[in-house]
């Protein structure tokens, strides 16, 4: 059986040019509170999306990709009792109608997109006809310090494959997928590489860059060459964005068209596989591959030249994540 | 129907794991937090117990997860310090398949998820799917020890296609089955399999598998 992203929706704090979807609200108030105004608010834009009977979304189990959970809440509310994360989860799905098994998964930055792979078994495997899948990234200290204390962050905005990138610029999302067995864009394969090296490293080596998109062509049954469009990892990292990129001229003889969010939504860690597949699927719809923003300057050391272009013709996307700790993820799309 | 391999139940004593992890492994695990080390000891024992060939998946579940280094990298936000960065690699409870990596384990995919206490059956589940792709999975659940002078818990086993000491299958029927936790299934069937009589049939939310000798 094969799997598709039935319907997506993301709040971030985007540029409209880019892909418009829905806004995020200001980091005030309540952090629960905030937290289920926005999922329900992504709910409202996903159901009409998916065009689902509301009869279907009770049983839907909900998989969660997230990095840091609710701990916004727990520094707002240090005494509060909020239990174990699994149980936030729970009460973002009912903010979507889901009461069926809730799940959150942790594979740092590409939380959101294990996630996916997990639903993609599922609906498989014939253990589910639909499957909610969320990446939840939201207004918390402990992850801004924790990259800053890494070194990882941007003096000043994120510029993916720029000469003058200097780090990450960190941002909030919200992005929410239906997997189902019928769809605009087939999963045709997913696949996760390790770097052993990388227990504490900020990005993988370009071997397991190129080793997860080998890896995901040779089961999608594809060739580079047939590959329309390349989302890149690329947030604006010096050495994160150089070993995707020697990954990626090492595989492609000519380059596709390319892409990356990181610049315009900042990176949304866990949740930045279901995000920015969100507003790729948006602008595709729109029939436009959008610009990178923050890319100005090329870097002859990366050499690669994301650009604006038409994106009618998109119908194979190769979609690259990479998180801390050397894991990487490639998932291979094709519009039917 | 799969085959369920090494059963291994570990518990630790919060002030012994840094003996336990030198004894395993020749020395610290420099910079890994506690739940990664947790993680390792229970996830190496079982693959000792049954080594991996070909593909190797990993996949492990906790309630809580790497709480303490969070509640660390909490408190020491809160004070206006800078937070150790091995605070914070110490609250990425996934690194624990890297550092599997790091000694050899062949690894295709790997996930850290949380689930609810009847949410067990739903771990084989994607465990049984992910044999489509991998010859052998480690299945995990792991659970830090509630207080500095508590126990910690790594329990693991390995799901493979080859035949093996002990079948599992999904039942249709949940009636009849034993209720189990998150927590205690596998220990539960590492009991089991010390000394199996009738196959032993389990049940979390909504779901039932079953567990006999011999394929």
């Amino acid at each position: 059986m094969a799997s598709f992203v039935r319907a997506a929706a993301v709040a971030s704090a985007l540029a409209p040019e880019i892909a418009p979807d829905l806004a995020m609200p200001p980091v005030e108030g309540d952090w629960t509170k905030r937290a289920e105004a926005i999922a329900r608010a992504v709910s409202a834009a996903l159901k009409s999306r998916a065009g689902l009977d509301e009869r279907e979304w009770p049983a839907m189990p909900c998989l969660v990709g997230s990095s840091s959970h609710f701990i916004g809440a727990r520094e707002a509310e240090p005494e509060a009792e909020l239990g174990p994360p699994v149980e936030f989860a729970a009460r973002l799905a009912r903010c979507f109608g889901a009461s069926g098994p809730v799940m959150t998964v942790n594979t740092a930055c590409t939380s959101g997109l294990t996630a996916l792979a997990l639903a993609r078994d599922m609906i498989d495997a014939g253990l589910c006809r639909h499957a909610l899948v969320l990446g939840v990234e939201l207004a918390n200290r402990l992850s801004s310090i924790g990259f800053g204390a890494l070194g990882l962050l941007s003096a000043s905005t994120a510029k993916p494959c720029d000469r003058d990138r200097d780090g990450l610029v960190l941002g909030e999302a919200f992005g929410a997928l239906v997997v189902s067995g019928s769809g605009t864009w087939r999963i045709a394969s997913a696949a996760t590489e390790i770097d052993p090296s990388g227990f504490a490293a900020p990005a993988p080596n370009e071997s397991v860059f190129a080793r997860a998109m080998s890896a995901a062509l040779a089961a999608a049954g594809w060739k580079a060459a047939d590959v329309d469009l390349l989302k890149l990892q690329a947030g604006g990292s010096p050495s994160g964005d150089l070993a995707e990129a020697r990954a990626v001229r090492g595989l492609f003889a000519s380059l596709p068209r390319m892409v990356s969010f990181k610049g315009a939504i900042g990176h949304t860690l866990g949740a930045s596989g279901p995000a920015e597949l969100a507003l790729l699927f948006s602008a595709l719809a729109r029939g436009r591959v959008p610009p990178t923003a923050g890319f100005r300057h090329a870097d002859p050391e990366v050499g690669l030249e994301p650009a604006a272009a038409d994106g009618s013709s998109v119908r194979r996307v190769l979609f690259n994540l990479a998180g801390f700790g050397g894991h990487v993820a490639s998932l291979a799309l094709a519009r039917e | 129907m799969i085959t369920l391999a090494a059963p291994t139940v570990m518990r630790i004593d919060a002030v012994a794991l840094a003996p336990r992890v030198r004894e395993r492994f020749g020395g610290e695990l420099r910079r890994a937090g506690t739940f990664a080390q947790i993680c390792l000891l229970g996830a190496q024992a079982c693959l000792d117990a049954a080594p991996p060939r070909g593909a190797l998946g990993m996949l492990w579940a906790s309630g809580r997860g790497a709480v303490g280094a969070a509640r660390a990298a909490l408190a020491e936000s809160a004070g206006g310090e800078p937070v150790m960065p091995f605070t914070i690699i110490g609250t990425l409870p996934h690194l624990a398949a890297t550092l599997l990596a790091q000694r050899g384990a062949p690894l295709a995919r790997a996930a850290f998820v949380h689930v609810r206490p009847g949410g067990w059956p739903w771990l084989l589940g994607l465990a049984q799917a992910w044999l489509a792709g991998c010859d052998r999975v480690l299945l995990g659940w792991v659970e830090e020890a509630r207080e500095s002078e508590g126990t910690h818990q790594s329990d693991w086993c390995v799901l493979q296609k080859e035949p093996g000491e002990w079948s599992c299958e999904p039942l249709r029927e949940v009636r009849g089955a034993l209720p189990a936790t998150s927590a205690d299934w596998l220990a539960r069937v590492a009991a089991w399999s010390a000394a199996p009589r009738e196959p032993l049939a389990l049940r979390g939310d909504g779901e039932a598998w079953r567990f006999a000798a011999g394929r």
